[in-house]
């Protein structure tokens, strides 16, 4: 394994475009919160109210309005952030060996709901062309190979929250395998009123009556639930030695990465199964020839979640075997969940990039027994652990190693 | 409704219907070619067209007559629109 | 060899498959040999307001003789065909129990997922306003089947879901390829599910891309797809773990390639550029000349566009051969399965290859003299030398994928 190098990140998010913008809310650990627009009636009185909103972030520069006519919200997400990495990166080569992977959990949910809204209330004969074709799951990802012309693989994965962490590993896998030359990874999700109402009827999310208010608490005794998060984030993999050739700047490598399953978990939900996972991400970890005690820092895909930060620290534990965890850092309480900011900020934590204390952490639960990260100086990073477990029970490891 | 008022319509119709904002409605001249070159519309352009048309129109299109010789400029589609609410109109009539 | 060198080839062990021939593979192979459609009324929904009125719908199931279990209620429909199609790859292949002391993942497709019944509760939503039960939406993911099987089986190894539209199983089995050579898993379950459903069934209705009639793939006068619905797996594992166990493969999985047109959201390329390229990639994956290919069983919708593309692309392929190899559409037999097209399609080009024989696609009016495609009319051809054949999904969106499977013995 080896060979797959980062050589560019974009990144679409409440905090805001560039991986600058997400650096700076990571490092003041601030998110940014919009109100939801409740007026349709979806939500429940006792909702939630506020989401990691895009909001009205002008994404004309990178997508212009001639090609986003059609678009749905996620693929102008998508071919922003895509543009933004291939900007970032300095630019792609030859288009045939150009791979798009792209993990999305709810697809292009607004074009749905108005489609079905359709055709409920005028009929299906009056079902839009333009809603249907940009509905589908594999639109955003379609519109970013239209965007950057890459004519290689294009997979849409929709596995949740290992999605984006599935995604990255495949792309560092086709690089690795000589399969492809470079690959465009990463996630897109948007957070229209409805997707929020129904998370938050599944009790998924930190509500306003809440023991500790209306905040994603990471790994916190009093947590209740996540932020909805939307954005895009799209990392540029590829070939190490033809990047270096090339001259372009070399963030991190994709050293390794794995998946197992939780098969305790319900449907909606992440189960007790940290002994199935910590054995899928310790085989992960032993084929690339590592071990815990090489991992100086974990990222980790806590949002916040009741059930799914107690199978995360369960899990890191059982892997860890009972040593000490190395820093843990939960950015998705800046981020919001979905949208692959995580990844984002896994590569800026590999590069050594500043953490303020995690958002919502006060207070420890004595049952999960992890305090992530309070702020201060972090050790430079040989090896990340970036974790994302799903509500449904896959679960996805990458580990970023230091260029 | 005027031959000028189908007309118009049908170009506030096209700007509004297929997301075309920043072109005024005026600006689609009536020969000019919708598709393909001109206002470069595409295929999925002209079924989105197709139900906005039967919606605003009440009228029927056929998949087959979604063609260049009914899409193909803005007066050839104003034409096939008099001509199918024409047809319509003794339909109406009978309380249809 | 070295005797140190792992034989990490991919054979395929068992078959499942649900469609509207019925509720497995025996009764899928039937109905492709008998030059019937499954094509024709459904009442999966109220489809009076739809512009056309037929499709592939699965009969009811599954046979009373099936063990549900306690979970099976809350399922939904998509989860349902998934969960039975890979019980009985699973049943072929020998491997039954539950798969958690194994070195074993799913890798799954599907369009839509729970749809369906998410349908059902949106309506609720909309009309009564209220609290309509959150269990119908608990299936809506498009992950839905794929982890149904998953948990149903106990799999505690790499899960995932892939949904690029009428690519997508074709997808799931090149994921499930990668990971068996790679090592990362012994045994792949891999294919995929989708049920009818509203909002596909409007949506394609709304392309004006479904025929009225059951469709006719390659066929003078096409006009259009037809919809199916249901599910088609496989297991594969590599050769070293089925040779083990003493287990005799059906085929093999010989290699996969895949592109993308990048040129447009619904229509293909007009001369199959990107097909063809995926194509040639799968030529390379499997170590396959182009004189190689024995039978074809190509993604033919009966669109004119689609078909037309497409044999475009086996041209560019293949050569002068493309027109001497006989070709059949499964699409035209049992619909388009669309996420779980793929998947369902290389279950038939396995039973293919080991009846060696070419399963019809049915239809009316002489076969498209522009496109000049061998296309297997209304009984079986016997293929007796046959050992590779092609499978070939080409995807809204413009992703495309090919399959070389091989005969093994």
């Amino acid at each position: 394994m080896g060979g797959a190098a980062v050589t560019g990140i974009g990144v679409v998010g409440s905090f805001g475009c560039g991986v600058g913008a997400l650096a700076e809310a990571l490092r003041t650990s601030r998110p940014v919160l919009s109100e939801v627009d409740r007026s349709a009636g979806y939500h429940l009185p006792e909702s939630a109210r506020r989401a990691a909103l895009v909001g009205t972030a002008d994404l004309t520069a990178w997508v212009p309005a001639a090609s986003a006519r059609r678009m749905s919200p996620p693929s102008k997400l998508a071919v922003a952030a895509a543009r933004m990495a291939v900007a970032d990166a300095g630019g792609i080569g030859e288009a045939d060996l150009t791979e798009v992977v792209l993990a999305t959990a709810f697809g292009p949910a607004s074009f749905t709901e108005r489609l079905l809204r359709g055709i409920l209330d005028e009929g299906p004969e009056t079902a839009s062309p333009f809603l249907f074709t940009e509905c589908v799951a594999n639109a955003p990802a379609a519109q970013v190979a239209i965007a950057c012309q890459a004519r290689g693989p294009n997979i849409t994965v929709t596995q949740r929250e290992a999605g984006p962490l599935l995604a990255l590993a495949r792309a560092a896998a086709d690089v690795s395998a000589g399969k492809v030359a470079r690959a465009l990874a990463g996630a897109v999700d948007e957070s229209p009123p409805i997707v929020h109402a129904l998370l938050d009827r599944y009790g998924a999310l930190s509500r306003p009556g809440a023991d500790g208010g209306e905040v994603a608490r990471p790994f916190d005794r009093r947590r209740s639930g996540f932020f909805m998060g939307e954005g895009a984030t799209i990392i540029v993999v590829e070939d190490e030695a033809a990047a270096r050739t090339r001259g372009a700047r070399v963030r991190c490598r994709v050293r390794a990465w794995g998946s197992g399953f939780d098969p305790s978990a319900s449907r909606v939900s992440w189960g007790r199964g940290d002994a199935a996972l910590a054995r899928a991400a310790r085989h992960m970890l032993e084929r690339a020839s590592l071990a815990p005690r090489d991992i100086d820092l974990v990222v980790s895909g806590a949002s916040g979640s009741v059930a799914g930060d107690r199978l995360e620290a369960e899990t890191l534990r059982t892997l860890w075997e009972g040593a000490p965890l190395p820093p843990v850092l939960a950015p998705k309480s800046v981020t919001g969940e979905y949208g692959g900011a995580h990844l984002a900020a896994a590569v800026l934590a590999t590069t050594g990039a500043e953490f303020g204390p995690t958002a919502g952490y006060e207070i420890l639960d004595p049952a999960l027994r992890v305090a992530p990260h309070a702020g201060g100086p972090l050790p430079s990073p040989r090896h990340v652990l970036v974790t994302g477990l799903a509500g449904g029970g896959a679960g996805a490891w990458i580990v970023l190693e230091r260029a | 409704m005027s031959q000028n008022g189908i007309r118009t319509n049908l170009k506030q119709l096209i700007v509004t219907t297929l997301n075309l904002d920043g072109l005024t409605p005026e600006r689609i001249a009536d020969d000019e070619p919708l598709f393909g070159s001109g206002l470069g519309l595409d295929s999925v352009d002209a079924l989105e067209l197709v139900v906005a048309l039967e919606k605003e129109y009440g009228i029927s299109i056929a998949s087959h007559e979604v063609d260049r010789s009914v899409f193909g400029s803005l007066a050839s589609l104003a034409g096939f629109v008099e001509r199918r609410l024409a047809e319509s109109k003794p339909q109406a009539a009978d309380g249809q | 060899m070295a005797s140190e060198a792992r034989d990490r080839r991919a054979v395929i062990t068992g078959l499942g498959a649900v469609s509207a021939f019925g509720w497995g593979v025996d009764a899928l192979r039937d109905g492709l040999r008998s030059g019937r459609t499954a094509i024709g009324p459904f009442q999966r929904f109220d489809h009076t307001r739809h512009r056309t009125h037929v499709a592939g719908e699965v009969p009811e199931g599954p046979p009373p003789d099936f063990a549900r279990g306690p979970r099976w209620r809350r399922l939904s429909l998509a989860d349902r065909f998934a969960v039975f199609a890979a019980r009985e790859a699973l049943a072929q292949a020998g491997l039954e129990g539950p798969l958690h002391e194994r070195a074993a993942g799913v890798f799954f497709a599907s369009s839509t997922g729970g749809m369906l019944e998410s349908e059902r509760y949106f309506t609720q939503l909309v009309r009564a306003g209220a609290r309509p039960p959150l269990g119908l939406m608990s299936s809506q993911q498009i992950n839905g089947p794929g982890d149904a099987v998953a948990r149903d089986l106990r799999v505690t190894g790499p899960v995932q879901t892939l949904s690029s539209a009428c690519a997508s199983g074709a997808l799931a089995l090149e994921a499930a390829l990668a990971a068996i050579r790679a090592g990362e898993v012994e045994i792949a379950v891999a294919g995929g599910s989708d049920s009818l459903c509203e909002i596909t069934y409007s949506g394609f209705n709304a392309l004006r891309a479904v025929d009225e009639a059951p469709c006719r793939p390659f066929r003078e006068g096409r006009a259009g797809m037809s919809i199916g619905e249901g599910a088609g797996v496989l297991v594969l594992e590599s050769v070293d773990h089925a040779r083990g166990r003493g287990a005799t493969p059906l085929a093999e999985l010989r290699g996969s390639g895949a592109s993308c047109d990048a040129s447009h959201m619904t229509a293909p390329h007009p001369e199959g550029a990107g097909a063809a390229l995926a194509l040639t990639r799968a030529f390379t994956d499997a170590h396959l000349e182009p004189d190689g290919v024995d039978f074809i069983n190509a993604h033919g919708t009966g669109t004119p566009l689609n078909d037309a593309a497409e044999f475009a692309a086996f041209r560019a392929a293949l050569g002068d051969r493309a027109s001497q190899v006989p070709l059949t559409s499964t699409k035209g037999v049992v619909g388009h399965l669309l996420g779980s097209s793929g998947a369902i399609e290389a279950v038939a080009t396995v039973i293919g290859l080991r009846d060696r024989e070419v399963h019809p696609t049915p239809g009316g009016g002489r076969v498209d003299p522009a496109i000049g495609a061998r296309l297997v009319l209304d009984v079986p051809e016997a293929v007796p030398d046959a050992r590779t054949a092609v499978s070939t999904s080409l995807a809204f969106g413009g992703s495309n994928v090919a399959l070389v499977l091989a005969r093994w013995d």
